[in-house]
C-alpha cells in the first residue's frame, strides 16, 4: 500500500538520504586518512610507501562495495509493537496505514491495521480496524461494524485496500464472505469512516467487486484512489482447473481509479471511476481465500506498480493518474526469482518497491527503473510454516521518515516494525 | 462519568470476570494447552497441535457445525462462548486425541486398545482484558480415559503412544508469562509447566506417536516421577531471551518432583495435579537454541532457497536423591539374598542434550513439499543411577507427499535407547542369585511409519506403524522363559479440534 502526496517529490535518490549519506562521507575520509599515511611514510622508502599504496588499493574496493544498494540491507531490527487482536476477536491482520494528520480519534503517526477474519478464524468476516500510537504504545480500536451490513454486498470483510486522507476520513475495502471461502464471497463495497471510527457512507458499483488493495493521492480537497479489484466471478476453492487440479483461474481481475472530491467538513463523494487496468488473473484458494492483483505503490511520474499474485510478477501501469483507458496488465517490470506471489507493495524514499511474498517470510526490493530485483528479508522466519513465514505476512507501509516500515504477521496477529 | 473512569471501570470489570472465569476453570479443575497471541500452542508429547494461525473465540453467526470442513474448530463459536470469552480477553481451545493401537506379534501377549485424551485450554490475554502488556495466564486440563497398550501388552521402555497414561481428570499446566524489554525479547513464566511443551522439542518428532518422539525417553525413565512432562508439571522459573537474529535462550528451574513423594505411581500420587509440590530437589534446564534463516537474513538473487533449520544444545541437573541400579546402601548387589533392599544414594543427576531439524530438499514450483531430517541424542554419564544411559531419535518427513495434498505429512524414524551397564550388571547379579531366567538387558530399538491426512482444518486421520526390536531392552516374557518377542504395532490416530 502506498500513498503519495501530490507536491511532495515522490522520488528521491539515495545520496540524498541523510543517513546514506553521513556513511558515504565516513567512507571518504577513511580513504583520505590512507592517503596522508603515504604522504608520511614517503620521506623513508619509496618500497614502503609503494606498499601501503597496495594496501589501501587493495582495502578501497570492499569498503566502496559495502555502500547500501537499497534500504533492506540497512534494516537490522523487527521489534513487535503490539497485538492486532480486538476485544471481539478478530484475527488476521491486512492493511497497515500510517495516519498523514491528527484527526479525531486518530493523531498523525498512528498505525491503523484492520482484520480480515472474524473470531472464529472464518476469512472475509473481518469487521475492525485497530489504532497503535507509536508515542505512548497503546492501542486502541478505532472502527468496529457489524458482518451484516445491509449496504455492502455480502457483508463486511476487512481488506489490504486502505487509506486514511489528509482530511481524516479513513477508506476501507471489504470483500466478505460468509463461511470464510469464496464459495459464499459477497461482491463488497468501500466503506468510508470519519476520523472518529464512524461509518458514513458505503461505495458500491458495477466497477466495485472484492476491493483487496489500495494507493491514493491526496490533495486535501481532491484524492484519487486506486484500487485492486479482485472479485470478479471467482467461484468456489472446490471449483477447480482439471489441468492443474488448482482453484480455477478467472482473468477479469481489474484496477479501480476513483476520483474524489471533498467537501469541506463533508465526506468525499466519486467525481468519476476508470478501469486504468484489467485481465488480471484471480482464484480461490482453500487457505489464502482469494489470490489475485494486490498491491500497488504509485511513483512520481505516475507510473503505477501492481502487484500481480498469480502471475508472480510486478507491472506498471503508465499514466495512471491520467489515463482514459486501460492499460490491460501493463508492462512487466520484475517477474519471479526472488518473488513469491507478491502482495502488498511500499515505495522507498529512493524509489525502490518493496513487496511483500506470500509463499514464504521475505520482503523483496525491487528498482523498477531497472527492474532488478535487488535482495530479500527474511522479515518472519517463522518455522511453523514452511517454507518459513509461508503465509504469514500481507501487509506493509513505510515509516513516515523512511527509515523502516511497518509489517503485519498473521500467524501471530501482530503489528512489527523494522527499525535501522 | 468521564472517558478514563469509564474506560477504568471496564477494565476493572473485565479483569474481574477474567479472574473469576479462570478461577471457575481452577476450581473445575478442567482446562487445555493454548493459543495465546505469542505462546506457541501446547500439547502433550507426540500430540502434534494444527498449525495455522491463532485459534480463538468465534465469531456471532456460525452455530454448531455450521464451520464444518472451512472453519479451524468444529464447534466454531461454540453456541456464543468462545465471543463472551473473547471480551475479557480468553480463548477457549478444546483438543480430542483418540486412537487404537494393537500389537499383531510379540508382547506379553498380542490385541488392540483404545485410549484418548481430551486438552481444554483457557488463556487470558492481559492486553485484551486489562491492558497489561505482554501478559498471558493460562490453565489447562486433561482427561485420560482409555487403556495403556505399552503397559498391558508392550512392556517397552519407548512407549507407543505419547497419550498414554493412567486415566484421569487432572489439572496439567498453570502459569503466567510475562514479555519485557523493547520489543518483548524476553519473557518470564513461572507457575506449573510442563517441560516437553518447550524443552527437548523437535519440530519434526512432534508428527509421531510413540512417546519417545515427544519427551525423550532419557529424562522420563531418569528423572523422578518422568521428570515434569505430560501428564504431569512442576513449580518453577522459566526465562526465555530471543533478541534479534538466530539464537534463543531457555533455561528454567523446577521442583525436583512433579510429585510428592518418589515412591509409587507419580500420576497416583499426584492425581489430580493440584498437589504442587515443592519439596523435592531443584531441576535446572537449559537450552541454546540457533534457527535460520532468521529475521533480518537476506537472501540475493540467484541464490539457492535457504533450506530452514534449527540447532539445540541443552543439558539438565536435578539435584534430587538418585537409587543406585544395582547395590544397596552396604555395598552388596540389591539382588544378593543377604541385601537389605535399601538401595545406595547419589547426590544429583545430569544429562546433555542435543536436536537438530534440517530441510534438506524443497520443491522449487512449491516451496511447501519438502523433505527435512531430524535427530536428537540423549546422554548421561552417571550410569550408576540411571536405568538408561542413552537415547536417540531420528527420522525423515516428507511434507505435502502426494498432489493436492499440501497439508498432509508422511513420516520414517526409529528411536534406540540404551539400557545402563549398572542395570545390565543388576540382571547379572539375579542370574547368580537367583537362578531363574533374568535377561540381561540392552538396548531397545523401533521404527514407526506415519501418514498424517489432513481431512479438515480440525480433523487429522494418522495411521501408523510402529516395529519394535528387543522390547524392554529384552525383559523376559510372560511365561519367564525367553525373552518377549518384537512386536508390529498398528493402530490409527485421530486429532479433533473443537
Amino acid at each position: 500500500m502506498q500513498t503519495r502526496n501530490r507536491g511532495v517529490p515522490g522520488l528521491t535518490g539515495w545520496m540524498s538520504n541523510p543517513n546514506v549519506n553521513a556513511t558515504y562521507s565516513h567512507r571518504e575520509n577513511g580513504a583520505a586518512v590512507t592517503v596522508q599515511d603515504i604522504q608520511a611514510v614517503s620521506r623513508f622508502t619509496i618500497g614502503i610507501a609503494g606498499g601501503l599504496l597496495v594496501a589501501a588499493l587493495v582495502s578501497a574496493p570492499p569498503v566502496l562495495a559495502a555502500a547500501p544498494q537499497g534500504l533492506l540491507e540497512t534494516i537490522h531490527r523487527h521489534v513487535t509493537v503490539t497485538s492486532t487482536v480486538t476485544d471481539n476477536g478478530d484475527l488476521n491482520p491486512y492493511a497497515v496505514v500510517v495516519a498523514p494528520v491528527s484527526a479525531g480519534k486518530i493523531r498523525q503517526g498512528d498505525v491503523l491495521v484492520d482484520n480480515f477474519n472474524n473470531a472464529s478464524n472464518l476469512q472475509g468476516t473481518g469487521t475492525t480496524i485497530v489504532s497503535y500510537n507509536p508515542t505512548t504504545k497503546k492501542t486502541t480500536l478505532f472502527a468496529k461494524l457489524s458482518q451484516h451490513l445491509a449496504q455492502c454486498p455480502g457483508g463486511v470483510g476487512l481488506t489490504t485496500a486502505m487509506t486514511m486522507l489528509k482530511s481524516g476520513w479513513v477508506i476501507v475495502g471489504s470483500t466478505p464472505s460468509t463461511d470464510g471461502t469464496t464459495a459464499t464471497l459477497g461482491r463488497g463495497c468501500l466503506l468510508v469512516f470519519n476520523p472518529n471510527g464512524e461509518l458514513v457512507a458505503t461505495w458500491t458499483g458495477p466497477n466495485i467487486d472484492g476491493p483487496w488493495d489500495m494507493a491514493t493521492i491526496d490533495n486535501g480537497n481532491t484524492a484519487t484512489l486506486f484500487i485492486t479489484m479482485a472479485g470478479f466471478d471467482v467461484p468456489a476453492p472446490t471449483v477447480t482447473d482439471a489441468k492443474t487440479g488448482d482453484p480455477v483461474i478467472v482473468n477479469k481481475a481489474t484496477v479501480l481509479r476513483i476520483s474524489l472530491s471533498i467537501p469541506p467538513g463533508q465526506p468525499p463523494v466519486i467525481a468519476n471511476q476508470t478501469v486504468i487496468a484489467s485481465g488480471f488473473g484471480a482464484r480461490a484458494d482453500k487457505d489464502a481465500f482469494l489470490i489475485g492483483p494486490t498491491g500497488l505503490a504509485l511513483a512520481s511520474d505516475g507510473t503505477l506498480y501492481v502487484a500481480d499474485a498469480i502471475g508472480n510478477r510486478i507491472v506498471a501501469i503508465a499514466d495512471a493518474p491520467t489515463r482514459t483507458d486501460s492499460a490491460g496488465t501493463g508492462r512487466v517490470v520484475t517477474q519471479d526469482g526472488l518473488l513469491q506471489r507478491p502482495l502488498a507493495l511500499a515505495m522507498t524514499q529512493e524509489g525502490h518497491l518493496l513487496s511483500c511474498n506470500a509463499k514464504n517470510g521475505q520482503l523483496v526490493e525491487v528498482n523498477p527503473a531497472t527492474g532488478k530485483q535487488i535482495y530479500a528479508q527474511w522479515i518472519d522466519a517463522n518455522q511453523a510454516q514452511s517454507p518459513p513465514g509461508n503465509g504469514d505476512l500481507f501487509g506493509i507501509a513505510m515509516a513516515p521518515d523512511g527509515n523502516g516500515f511497518y509489517y503485519v504477521e498473521d500467524d501471530v496477529n501482530t503489528l512489527v516494525e523494522a527499525v535501522r | 462519568m468521564s472517558t478514563l473512569k469509564r474506560v477504568a471501570r471496564a477494565r476493572a470489570k473485565r479483569a474481574a470476570w477474567s479472574v473469576a472465569g479462570l478461577s471457575a476453570l481452577l476450581l473445575c479443575g478442567s482446562g487445555h494447552p493454548a493459543f495465546a497471541q505469542s505462546q506457541q500452542p501446547s500439547a502433550p508429547a507426540g500430540q502434534q497441535v494444527q498449525p495455522g494461525p491463532a485459534a480463538a473465540p468465534a465469531s456471532d453467526n456460525s452455530g454448531f457445525l455450521s464451520g464444518l470442513g472451512v472453519n479451524g474448530q468444529l464447534l466454531g463459536n461454540m453456541w456464543g462462548l468462545r465471543p463472551f470469552l473473547g471480551e475479557y480477553g480468553m480463548t477457549f481451545t478444546l483438543q480430542e486425541t483418540s486412537e487404537v493401537l494393537g500389537n499383531v506379534t510379540g508382547g506379553f501377549h498380542t490385541g488392540f486398545t483404545y485410549d484418548g485424551l481430551t486438552t481444554a485450554t483457557l488463556q487470558l490475554d492481559t492486553q485484551r482484558a486489562f491492558g497489561w502488556h505482554g501478559g498471558t495466564f493460562d490453565v489447562s486440563a486433561l482427561q485420560i480415559h482409555g487403556r495403556n497398550l505399552s503397559v498391558e501388552n508392550l512392556g517397552t521402555l519407548q512407549t507407543a503412544s505419547g497419550i498414554e497414561a493412567d486415566r484421569a481428570t487432572r489439572l496439567w499446566e498453570l502459569w503466567y508469562d510475562q514479555k519485557f524489554l523493547d520489543g518483548d525479547w524476553v519473557d518470564l513464566k513461572i507457575g506449573q509447566q510442563s517441560l516437553d511443551q518447550e524443552f527437548i522439542t523437535s519440530q519434526n518428532a512432534a508428527l509421531y506417536v510413540n512417546t519417545a518422539f515427544g519427551w525423550p525417553a532419557v529424562p522420563s525413565l531418569d528423572l523422578p516421577g518422568g521428570g515434569p512432562a505430560y501428564p504431569l508439571s512442576a513449580l518453577g522459573v522459566r526465562l526465555r531471551a530471543h533478541p534479534s537474529g538466530p539464537l534463543t535462550v531457555l533455561a528454567g528451574v523446577f521442583n525436583g518432583n512433579p510429585a510428592p513423594t518418589t515412591v509409587g505411581d507419580p500420576q497416583q500420587t499426584n492425581p489430580s495435579g493440584t498437589s504442587f509440590p515443592l519439596n523435592g530437589g531443584t531441576l535446572a534446564i537449559a537450552e541454546l537454541q540457533f534457527s535460520f534463516p532468521s529475521t533480518g537474513g537476506m537472501t540475493y538473487p540467484g541464490q539457492s532457497a535457504v533450506l530452514p533449520g534449527t540447532y539445540k544444545i541443552g543439558f539438565w541437573y536435578d539435584s534430587e536423591s538418585f537409587a543406585d541400579q544395582r547395590f544397596d546402601n552396604t555395598g552388596l548387589s540389591l539382588a544378593n539374598p543377604a541385601s537389605t533392599g535399601i538401595p545406595q544414594q547419589h547426590s544429583g543427576d545430569y544429562s546433555l542434550y542435543a536436536v537438530a531439524d534440517q530441510t534438506v530438499w524443497q520443491d522449487s514450483d512449491d516451496p511447501g513439499h519438502t523433505l527435512s531430517l531430524f535427530t536428537r541424542i540423549m546422554g548421561t554419564p552417571e550410569t550408576n543411577r540411571n536405568l538408561l544411559d542413552f537415547g536417540l531419535n531420528a527420522g525423515v518427513n516428507l511434507k505435502a507427499p502426494l498432489p493436492g495434498r499440501d497439508s498432509d505429512t508422511l513420516g520414517l524414524a526409529m528411536g534406540y535407547v540404551r539400557v545402563s551397564p549398572r542395570v545390565a550388571g543388576l540382571d547379572r547379579d539375579s542370574q547368580f542369585y537367583t537362578g531363574a531366567f533374568t535377561p540381561v538387558r540392552g538396548g531397545e530399538t523401533y521404527i514407526e511409519a506415519t501418514y498424517q491426512y489432513a481431512a479438515t482444518s480440525w480433523l487429522q486421520l494418522q495411521p501408523d506403524l510402529q516395529y519394535v526390536f528387543n522390547p524392554g531392552g529384552g525383559i523376559a516374557n510372560a511365561n519367564g522363559t525367553a525373552r518377549v518377542a518384537n512386536e508390529l504395532v498398528l493402530g490409527v490416530r485421530t486429532n479433533i479440534t473443537f
